[in-house]
């Protein structure tokens, strides 16, 4: 394997090769460093790994996060849990109901609907939707009202159990979303890089409980309609499965993405910042870095 | 309006064995204060979703509108032919008076209209499961979720006859509502014309019989005079 990746000429105890490997990674820890300094990070985590060339590489891979909307990646999961098991269609109606309970003190509560963005999924308040609908709608759009409809389809002990099963650490699902008394309570769904690049593993090699189930995952996540993450530092004919997650002091992004020509590469990256500071362009920054660094990697 | 005659009244006694125990004809069941109500007995076989769509029980309410459920309600009652309590007519008539009163069109929700007993949300005794009871999400173009329209709709559908009851806005869950209007009839039980309520006066031999059926048979024979 040789790696054409540039090195900057800092002193090293002993300087790699310059197109090694190990050269590609110090140049990307490095290059890390800035952007989280230059973003004014409070944390960065990364993790990835490539199925071409089996490389794997992470940085602060193991600290949690608030997960935002990459939980829905494990609703996904546990919603094709029970498919697979024949405890639910995809194709079963579901009612579309703006009302659900509190875990913390089984008060009921409503869906902000100006803090959701898919403001579809209320045009059908009433009506029913397939479960393949709102697992199409929760991924592509995030739909914070899919989401939670499914969680109540699915239950949360099922969902962290789908987990369990595939001995997925780090990835915590504790509730829904906009559950106002369990975040005030201090219960919250976290996420490490290393947990969601496991889960999003499983998909990429068909593993996630079947061939045809992680199909159908990734099929959706193909369709992901906010752009603005992993695939802001690709070339545009990059195709990225992947799940974003926002909030007003985190900002990730998890995919799996495919390039001509190569086996597909797995890449999380989460970020936190202050409330004040807001999201800036940190996420598509580390992804292009990483992509440049593959592009510039060869085997012999 | 389609003629009752054209749909099909069923004695769910009559109904398989797994319809039955999902239906529970007959069955005694409690309601959130104790008191025992019996389920209902007769039922309109609904062929189709076509079939449901064009039978209509009121000028403004297909049969349709009252069977819309979601994954909440048995599978094999999903599927078509459907079972819906006779009752659900006298519904379709006052929510008609409902909607001419509030001069707009009128929308039940998915699961806000009949649920068997073996729907996850048939707990205690609900007048849903007696099919009499209407759960509406959307009044004209309005989606009803505050208390001002819930209060006001409220008021509307009591105006109608002493028999409507409604449920005060609240947020909790069975006895007050938030993001509809509930409207029952209560635990109406209704017999159509062509139906004998006599099983031993219209004997099914062909149909399976119930425990208690053999033995009163039995007890009657028994209690015969010798010829």
């Amino acid at each position: 394997m040789v790696a054409k990746a540039q090195v900057t000429d800092e002193k090293l105890p002993v300087t790699p090769p310059k197109d090694s490997v190990a050269a590609s990674e110090i140049s990307l820890y490095r290059n890390t460093l800035k952007i989280k300094k230059e973003h004014d990070l409070e944390a960065l985590g990364i993790s990835f790994y490539d199925t071409e060339t089996t490389l794997q590489w992470s940085f602060n891979a193991d600290q949690y996060f608030h997960a935002a909307s990459t939980m829905k990646l494990a609703v996904l999961l546990g919603v094709f849990r029970e498919i697979e098991r024949g405890e639910l269609a995809l194709d079963a109606p579901v009612h579309v109901r703006n009302r659900f309970t509190s875990i913390v003190n089984q008060e009921p509560f409503m869906l902000d609907l100006s803090r959701d963005a898919d403001p579809d999924v209320y045009g059908h308040l009433g009506k029913a939707l397939s479960v393949r609908e709102l697992a199409y709608w929760m991924i592509t759009r995030s739909s914070n009202l899919a989401t939670n409809l499914l969680v109540d389809v699915v239950g949360i002990p099922k969902i962290q159990l789908a987990l369990d099963e595939l001995e997925i650490d780090g990835v915590k699902i504790l509730r829904g979303v906009e559950d106002q008394a369990a975040f005030d309570a201090g219960l919250n769904n976290e996420v490490t890089a290393n947990g969601l690049l496991k889960l999003l593993r499983y998909i990429a090699d068909g593993r996630a409980y079947s061939r045809k189930a992680s199909d159908a995952m990734l099929a959706i996540m193909l369709e992901q309609q906010y752009r603005g993450g992993i695939p802001a530092g690709l070339p545009k004919a990059a195709r990225v499965a992947h799940k974003t997650g926002n909030i007003s002091t985190v900002h990730h992004d998890a995919g799996i993405v495919f390039l001509d020509g190569r086996k597909p590469y797995v890449l999380v990256i989460l970020t936190q910042f202050e409330a004040e500071r807001g999201r800036g362009t940190a996420v598509a920054e580390v992804s292009r870095d990483l992509y440049n660094t593959m592009a510039g990697l060869s085997y012999e | 309006m389609s003629d009752p005659q054209q749909i099909k009244v069923v004695d769910a006694f009559d109904l398989d064995d797994e319809l039955r125990s999902l239906l529970r004809p007959g069955d005694l069941v409690r309601d959130a204060a104790g008191r025992r109500h019996r389920l209902p007995r007769y039922f309109y076989e609904v062929a189709s979703h076509e079939a449901a769509v064009d039978i209509r029980l009121a000028p403004h309410f297909g049969l349709n509108e009252f069977i819309l459920v979601d994954l909440k309600e048995a599978p094999r009652l999903q599927a078509f032919p459907r079972y819906v309590p006779c009752a659900v007519r006298m519904l379709a008539f006052f929510l008609e008076q409902f909607r001419v009163a509030v001069n707009a069109s009128v929308h039940i929700a998915v699961n806000g209209g009949y649920r068997s007993p073996a729907h996850r949300m048939s707990g205690n005794a609900s007048p849903h499961m007696w099919g009499t009871a209407a759960d509406i999400y959307k009044v004209g173009g309005s989606i009803v979720k505050t208390k001002e329209l819930i209060d006001r709709f409220n008021d509307v559908a009591e105006e109608l006859s002493d028999d409507v009851k409604v449920l005060p806005y609240g947020h909790e869950t069975g006895t007050t509502v938030d993001d509809h209007i509930h409207i029952d009839l209560g635990y109406v039980l209704v017999v159509p014309r062509e139906i004998s309520e006599d099983r031993m006066e219209v004997p099914q031999a062909t149909q399976p019989r119930f425990a208690f059926e053999e033995r009163r048979r039995r007890e009657r024979r028994l209690a015969a005079p010798e010829k």
